[in-house]
C-alpha cells in the first residue's frame, strides 16, 4: 500500500523537477539565448558571437562597480530577410519569457528598421534586451544593469 | 496505474502552464483592431510602455543635485505609468475619423472627462485631452493628436501636476508632451504680454488725462490774461 502511494509521488516530483524546467525553457525562459536561436530558425541566418564576451562583460562590471554586469551580445550581420514588426515582437516577447515588459518598439516599413527595448526588474537591478534591426544588421544585447552604481559611475 | 501516470502528467503539465502567466495587460486599451490596421498602414510605429518600475527605473537615472532632474524625478516618482502610440504615415487618408472615434471612444468612461477639444483645418487636425479626476485631483491624462500624417496617442496615468508635464519631454519618445509645455508657457506669455499692453494702455490713458488737464490749465490761463 505504501510502495503504491510512494511511486506515483516519486514520479510527480520527477515530472516537476524534469519537464517543468525543460517546459519553461522550451516556452522562452532562457532570455538572449532563446531569442537568438529563434531568430536563427525563423530567418535562416546565422549569429556571430563576440569573442571573450565573457571576459569584456567582467571588466565592465568592475570597470562601473557592478552598474553594468553580464553583458551578453549576438550580432547577426547578413540579416537580409525582411522582417515583419509585429511578428518579431511576438517572437522575442514568448522566448525572452516571464517577467520581461516591453518599454518601447519602434518599427519603421523603411529600410528594413525594428527596434525593441524589453525590460526585467531584477531586485535592485534592471535586466534590458534590446534587439535592433537595421538594414541587413540586427545587433541583440542582454545587461544587467544597476542603476544606482551606473548613475555614480556616469556622475563621475 | 496507466491512468494515474496520465494523470499525474497532465497535472505537472498543468501546473507547469500556470507559471508561464502572461504580463499584465496594457492600460491603454486600444480597440485591437484598430490597432492592428494603424500599425500595418503605419510607415512607422513607435511605442512606449513604461509602468511603475519602469518609471522608477528611469528615476534613478535622475540627479536630485540639478533642480530641473529633482522636478521631473518628483514627476516620475507620482506617476503609475506612460503609454505612447505614434503612427506616422506616408500619406494623408490612412486613417478615418472611424478610427479616431474608436479610439476615442475606447477611453469615454464616466471618469474621464473631455479638457480640451481643438479642431483645425476643417477636421484635418485636432487634438483631445481628457482628464481623469478622483476627489478633485488629476490622475490621469489621455491625449488623441491627429494630424494628416501622424497619429499620437498618450495614456498617463498617476498623479499630475499639469504646470510640470512638460519636463516629461526629457524622456524617451515623450518630446511630444514638449508642446504641452510650450503651450502652457505660450499661454503665460500672452498673459504677461496683456497685463504689459493694459498697463501701457493705463500709462497711456493717465498722460492723455495730464496733456488734457495741461491743455484746460494752458486755455484757463489764456482766458486770464485776455
Amino acid at each position: 500500500m505504501r510502495r503504491h502511494f510512494l511511486i506515483p509521488l516519486v514520479c510527480s516530483l520527477l515530472l516537476v523537477v524534469i519537464v517543468v524546467p525543460w517546459i519553461a525553457h522550451a516556452a522562452g525562459g532562457g532570455g538572449i539565448d532563446c531569442v537568438v536561436s529563434a531568430i536563427e530558425r525563423e530567418y535562416h541566418v546565422r549569429a556571430t558571437r563576440i569573442p571573450f564576451m565573457a571576459l569584456a562583460s567582467f571588466i565592465a562590471g568592475r570597470a562601473t562597480h557592478g552598474g553594468v554586469a553580464g553583458v551578453r551580445v549576438a550580432e547577426f550581420e547578413h540579416f537580409d530577410k525582411a522582417a515583419d514588426g509585429e511578428e518579431l515582437n511576438r517572437m522575442v516577447a514568448e522566448k525572452l519569457g516571464e517577467g520581461w515588459q516591453r518599454m518601447i518598439r519602434e518599427t519603421s516599413r523603411h529600410g528594413n528598421e525594428q527596434a525593441l527595448i524589453f525590460a526585467r526588474p531584477e531586485g535592485r537591478r534592471m535586466g534590458l534586451f534590446i534587439l535592433d534591426l537595421n538594414g541587413n544588421e540586427m545587433g541583440v544585447v542582454e545587461v544587467s544593469v544597476d542603476p544606482d552604481h551606473l548613475n555614480e559611475t556616469i556622475g563621475r | 496505474m496507466k491512468e494515474k501516470m496520465i494523470g499525474l502528467i497532465v497535472g505537472a503539465l498543468a501546473l507547469a502552464g500556470s507559471a508561464f502567466a502572461q504580463n499584465a495587460p496594457s492600460p491603454l486599451m486600444l480597440p485591437p483592431q484598430v490597432e492592428k490596421e494603424l500599425a500595418a498602414r503605419a510607415a512607422n510605429v513607435t511605442e512606449v510602455t513604461l509602468n511603475k518600475d519602469m518609471l522608477g527605473f528611469a528615476s534613478k537615472f535622475m540627479n536630485d543635485n540639478d533642480k530641473d532632474q529633482a522636478q521631473v524625478n518628483q514627476l516620475i516618482q507620482g506617476l503609475d505609468g506612460i503609454y505612447v502610440r505614434d503612427y506616422e504615415f506616408d500619406k494623408e487618408g490612412e486613417y478615418s475619423m472611424d478610427d479616431i472615434e474608436k479610439l476615442r471612444q475606447a477611453i469615454e468612461t464616466p471618469e474621464w472627462t473631455p479638457m480640451v477639444r481643438d479642431r483645425e483645418r476643417k477636421g484635418a487636425e485636432m487634438t483631445d485631452v481628457m482628464v481623469k479626476s478622483v476627489n478633485g485631483e488629476t490622475k490621469g491624462m489621455f491625449i488623441l493628436s491627429a494630424e494628416p500624417k501622424e497619429l499620437a496617442i498618450v495614456l498617463i496615468l498617476g498623479n499630475i501636476r499639469l504646470d510640470q508635464l512638460g519636463q516629461l519631454g526629457g524622456l524617451g519618445g515623450l518630446g511630444a508632451l514638449g508642446s504641452v509645455d510650450s503651450n502652457v508657457r505660450a499661454e503665460e506669455k500672452a498673459k504677461e504680454a496683456q497685463k504689459k499692453a493694459e498697463e501701457k494702455a493705463k500709462e497711456a490713458q493717465k498722460a492723455a488725462e495730464k496733456a488734457n488737464e495741461a491743455q484746460q490749465k494752458a486755455q484757463d490761463a489764456g482766458k486770464d490774461t485776455q
